[in-house]
């Protein structure tokens, strides 16, 4: 049974620092000599987004874009705020907060690859490919999440906690959430 | 319509055809009766194939026993039949779904210099023969303009799909097609339990709708229950035990099923997971347990419904 109040910390502020840099130099020399469009998937990424892009040592140019949520109560995704930067022949940098099942990433590759981008990548904050079914490739990860629910760093739970300058888990009563973290190391009072 | 227990594939020379049919009768788990199997059934019910040396008289010898062979296989499960006329051969038979798979003479040629290692002109001379030998028993049998997509109820071309594209196109044409002639002013589908996302579906358990709708919020293509995999046979070779996983994702040629029971029942369906990798180590499978299921709906906050 998951609450609503944290849990314990799952990245620090320091290893969140750390590991972002580390991607950020990463693209920044795999995009040596180009100039990619980095898209930003609202709400979550958009922590994420700033410090990473902060980073980068090559210019870029950075857009935002939202779909629609299944909990709205739409019918199908649909694009609520479109970027409005042109994607033909351009380098593409999809930003997310977290990839699990991998069907967002797949609606937005497919809305991409319609706009005929040079290339296009998948950058994420947190990879859950435990939760994955519909296969998709992710070129940047920061971490890598077992299936547990994680809140801040742009990860809300009923629009809380995206605010959080580290990464923690909802309080599971059943202590799994604790059980996994202590797998891996992890864990620990707020 | 009744109910498909046939699809005849009619297929040009290095069409994808042969591949198309493979992939088809995994996926539906229809019997494929190539060539070599039919020559084998028609050998074991004391027929002989046919020769070099043949007429139209031969040819309709041959294909009222080629009908009651495949009229006895239809019994145990549906079939694929591939090639040999089996669009004239079944032609009035409305159990049938007849299927042309063409393709360009370009992309054509282009897979036989790959295939068989050849420069452009030779290849070029590898499809004529075929082609020519194509037409030849076509002609001789059917006595008709077997290209004449009158004859079909669907015709593909393949420069345009891969296999996999060309058989998810296949499984929605069949899903889909309608029965004009019953006057009802709507389509009756082929497969009662086909269905394509969007269409009407009788789930099992609520969480499978549930499932299906957030699928089709992603406008993720689904079927529901398409195909059944025998999992055990008795000594006389009857299916005892079979799984039916929840749904198939054609874009991805995924199966998922969807386990939200007691644990109890959650080992039985295991076990038969595991004996459907073991005897279909093709079959790309997905189980979604209770908890993923959870974290699913609280994604999209929809936990407190459930």
């Amino acid at each position: 049974m998951i609450e609503s109040k944290l849990g314990e910390c799952v990245f620090t502020r320091v290893e969140i620092e750390t590991r972002v840099k580390q991607i950020s130099t990463a693209i920044s020399q795999d995009y040596v000599g180009k100039r990619p469009l980095i898209i930003s998937i609202l709400r979550g990424a958009i922590f994420f987004t700033v410090d990473l892009t902060r980073s980068l040592a090559i210019p870029f140019d950075l857009d935002f874009m939202s779909i629609s949520s299944f909990k709205t109560g739409f019918k199908k995704v649909e694009i609520e705020k479109d970027i409005t930067e042109e994607v033909a022949d351009r380098d593409v940098i999809i930003v997310e907060d977290i990839i699990d099942t991998g069907m967002t990433l797949n609606f937005l590759m497919h809305i991409m690859e319609k706009r005929f981008p040079a290339s296009i990548v998948a950058c994420t904050f947190l990879d859950c490919p435990d939760r994955r079914f519909i296969e998709v490739p992710v070129h940047y990860s920061c971490f890598e999440i077992p299936d547990i629910y994680v809140v801040g760093y742009g990860l809300d739970f009923r629009g809380d906690y995206r605010n959080l300058l580290e990464v923690y888990t909802l309080h599971d009563t059943s202590g799994r959430s604790t059980q996994i973290l202590k797998h891996m190391g992890k864990g620990g009072p707020r | 319509m009744e109910k498909v227990s046939i699809i005849t594939l009619s297929r040009e020379t290095e069409s994808l055809g042969d591949e198309i049919a493979e992939k088809l009768s995994q996926l539906l788990n229809y019997q494929l009766i190539d060539r070599d199997q039919l020559a084998q059934f028609l050998h074991e019910s004391g027929h002989d194939d046919l020769d070099e040396n043949i007429d139209r008289v031969k040819f309709l010898i041959w294909a009222k026993a080629v009908r009651e062979i495949v009229y006895k296989q239809i019994k145990k499960r549906p079939i694929i039949f591939l090639g040999r006329g089996g669009q004239t051969i079944f032609q009035n038979d409305v159990r049938t779904f007849h299927l042309l798979i063409v393709s360009s003479p370009e992309v054509r040629l282009k897979r036989i210099m790959e295939k068989y290692h050849q420069d452009e002109v030779t290849a070029s001379h590898i499809l004529s023969e075929l082609d020519r030998k194509r037409e030849k028993f076509l002609l001789e049998t059917l006595g008709a303009d077997w290209k004449n997509p009158m004859m079909y109820n669907l015709v593909l071309n393949t420069a345009y799909y891969s296999v996999d594209r060309a058989c998810h196109i296949i499984l929605e044409a069949m899903a889909n097609i309608g029965v004009p002639s019953l006057g009802k002013g709507e389509q009756q589908p082929l497969f009662p339990n086909l269905d394509f996302g969007g269409n009407r579906v009788d789930f099992v358990h609520p969480s499978e709708e549930e499932f299906a709708r957030i699928l089709d919020f992603y406008r993720i293509k689904w079927l529901y229950e398409p195909r059944t995999f025998p999992l055990e046979w008795d000594n006389e070779g009857n299916v005892i035990e079979a799984f039916s996983p929840d749904f198939y994702l054609p874009d991805f040629d995924l199966f998922i099923e969807l386990t939200t029971q007691r644990q109890k029942l959650v080992r039985k369906k295991n076990r038969k997971v595991r004996r459907l990798r073991e005897l279909y180590p093709q079959i790309k499978i997905k189980v979604i347990y209770s908890r993923d299921y959870m974290h699913l709906l609280r994604k999209f906050g929809v936990e407190d419904n459930q």
